[in-house]
């Protein structure tokens, strides 16, 4: 049994298609990262699986049930933490997570979840005080009552400071060993590659990537980015070092070759210039970060064309909302 | 049970915004107020048969002020129940927990109707103390008809204004809608009937007893004249009487109403259709609410 399945679901705003014919499972067990830029399409379709909207066309099942038609018995078994909610003002924190007990028809303690989720020494205020950051913390406690088999969480770190996006990621990970199924979207590629089993890449209402967080890396390639500081160094310099197997793009401004290629091409790479009669001064090699991937899928040009990108930007932090 | 957990969240809300305790307060003072009043006076409501008259009074001189307030105190309550939670996203909090759009539909019906209808009750109750003491137990019956029947009056528009808030897709939209629906009942539709009634009988050669008739019926299908007029069932000996109370003005009948309608109230007018009616206004509004709101893209 998957946990989420979607299959040839589209969604229109009038004439606008926020979600192009998708199809997308989320294994039980897993935790999946989906990911895409701001406008992509990713929280239309988290609140199709919510049944927050409905798909114009196309299937939407969790946990094996008509998202839409079982949407209440489905709710009973999954924690989600929407995106774009407010907190009730005048109820305190732990009123909420009392609700959401009583919600799921449970009989447990809140306190547990709230401390948790840092909240336990807050939980009396009431939410209408509560930062940004707090008001996602709450919602992630409600979403944590009752051991949910699935739990959806929408931007779960946007309003967290880089603290408290590393507790989520724990949390994260603690429900998933519990044997929890976690769906999470963000449009931060940094928060999710260390605790997802698999991503998907949304771009545009179209889903552009699913795979492993390895099998990425393995699409970005064992690759390399050399950069080569030379005398100089013509387009027609390149020719032999675009010929060459294992490299897959380069370019030179004149002083500095860089060259996309597998780990294994680089001596044949500076070979190649030599021969070329152009002189190396200096060589240095970046390992091809998964944040290009994510870019080069998010930004609208294909894998593999980024052999002239800056590889050595660090996979992107935290980003508050 | 998922309904009880939404209507309880949302009645305890109320409490904690001193809604509750505000209304409260507002109907011990109108309904207790006047009866306080003559006692303040020193005329005290005499005895017998004259405090009986005026409990009867009173019924019949106050719904003139519960057939305006009650509706416009209900709508307020009501109107952005629903939109106010889709605006400012606590609905996606809400409906992240395993509750039914129907459930928070019905589930606010529920919490506002006691918002409303709770402090209705102290008011009569608190009036109630004091006019107790000195009449008959015919005033005293005739007087809790009226808070119940006042009570049903909020909740039916508790209902018209939450059915409204569940179809509507913005606090703006609802806010129009619930004030439009208590304008037609209170400004437009009194006049309406009669012009078509009346016209009726001048171009479609009706009788002058069934001009009367349809504008009778038109008449009971507005919640507000509705209300009014089964006061004054309580308070007048005969049902027709009491529906003829809605033509003319304030407490002096139309004699052209009187004479053409005679005696006889055909039974579709009698109370309990007239109250079926007003409960439709109830009935109504949530269910077509609660289906769009099903519908609905949130």
């Amino acid at each position: 049994m998957s946990a989420i399945e979607l299959s040839g679901v589209t969604k229109r705003f009038g004439d606008v298609t926020a979600v192009n014919d998708l199809d997308l499972t989320v294994e039980e067990g897993e935790v999946f990262g989906f990911l895409g830029p701001n406008g992509a399409g990713k929280s239309t379709t988290i609140n199709m699986i919510l049944d927050f909207v409905r798909p114009t066309a196309g299937e939407v099942r969790v946990l094996d049930r008509d998202a839409q038609a079982e949407s209440v018995a489905i709710r009973r078994r999954i924690g989600v933490l929407p995106e774009g909610f407010s907190v009730y003002e005048r109820l305190t924190g732990r009123q909420h997570v009392e609700f959401a007990i009583e919600s799921k028809e449970l009989d447990v303690d809140p306190d547990p979840v709230l401390d948790r989720v840092g909240l336990l020494d807050d939980a009396d205020r009431k939410a209408g005080g509560y930062s940004k950051g707090m008001a996602q913390r709450l919602a992630l406690a409600m979403a944590l009552v009752g051991e949910p088999e699935l739990l959806i969480l929408d931007e779960p770190s946007s309003g967290l400071d880089p603290a408290g996006a590393k507790e989520m990621r724990e949390i994260v990970r603690e429900e998933a060993d519990r044997g929890a199924t976690v769906f999470f979207s963000s449009h931060v590629l940094g928060q999710v590659e260390a605790v997802c089993d698999r991503v998907g890449i949304l771009r545009a209402g179209e889903l552009v990537a699913e795979d492993s967080i390895e099998g990425l890396r393995e699409t970005v390639g064992s690759g390399e980015t050399l950069r080569v500081s030379v005398d100089g160094a013509s387009e027609e310099d390149l020719a032999a070092v675009r010929a060459l197997e294992g490299v897959r793009g380069a370019a030179t401004d004149g002083t500095t070759v860089t060259v996309d290629c597998e780990s294994g091409a680089k001596t044949a790479v500076i070979g190649a210039l030599e021969d070329a009669g152009v002189t190396v001064t200096d060589f240095t090699t970046t390992e091809a970060s998964l944040e290009d991937l994510f870019l080069a899928y998010t930004e609208g040009a294909a894998p593999g064309d980024n052999g002239t990108g800056e590889h050595d930007s660090p996979a992107a932090g935290e980003v508050a909302e | 049970m998922s309904l009880e957990a939404v209507a309880r969240k949302d009645f305890r809300d109320a409490v904690r915004s001193r809604w509750v305790l505000v209304l409260s307060a507002l109907f011990v003072v109108l309904f207790a107020g006047p009866a306080l009043f003559r006692f303040t006076l020193g005329i005290g409501l005499g005895e017998g048969a004259e405090a009986t008259g005026i409990a009867l009074l009173f019924i019949q001189l106050m719904k003139e002020g519960t057939a305006v307030l009650v509706p416009i105190i209900a709508i307020v309550v009501g109107y952005a129940s629903i939109t106010r939670e889709r605006e400012s996203g606590t609905l996606k909090l809400l409906l992240s927990l395993p509750h039914s759009r129907a459930d928070v539909v019905v589930g606010k019906v529920l919490g506002r109707s006691a918002v409303i209808a709770l402090p209705i009750a102290v008011g009569f109750l608190a009036a109630g103390l004091v006019l107790i003491p000195a009449s008959s137990g015919f005033a005293l019956a005739s007087f809790l008809a009226f808070g119940f029947l006042t009570m049903l009056l909020g909740v039916v528009f508790v209902g018209l204004a939450v059915g409204i808030s569940a179809a509507a897709r913005s606090d703006r939209e609802a806010m129009v809608g619930s004030v439009g629906a208590f304008v037609l009942f209170q400004v437009f539709w009194g006049t309406a009937t009669s012009r078509i009634a009346g016209g009726l009988q001048e171009y479609a050669g009706l009788t002058a007893q069934n001009r009367y008739l349809v504008e009778l019926g038109a008449k009971l299908l507005n919640p507000i004249a509705a209300y009014k007029t089964l006061a004054d069932s309580l308070v007048f000996e005969s049902q027709m009487q009491a529906r003829q109370q809605l033509f003319g003005f304030f407490l002096f009948p139309d004699p052209a109403a009187q004479e053409a309608l005679g005696q006889e109230l055909p039974v579709v007018f009698t109370d309990p259709f007239v109250a079926a009616l007003m409960v439709l206004w109830f009935v109504v509004p949530v269910y077509v609410g609660m289906v769009l709101f099903e519908r609905a893209d949130l």
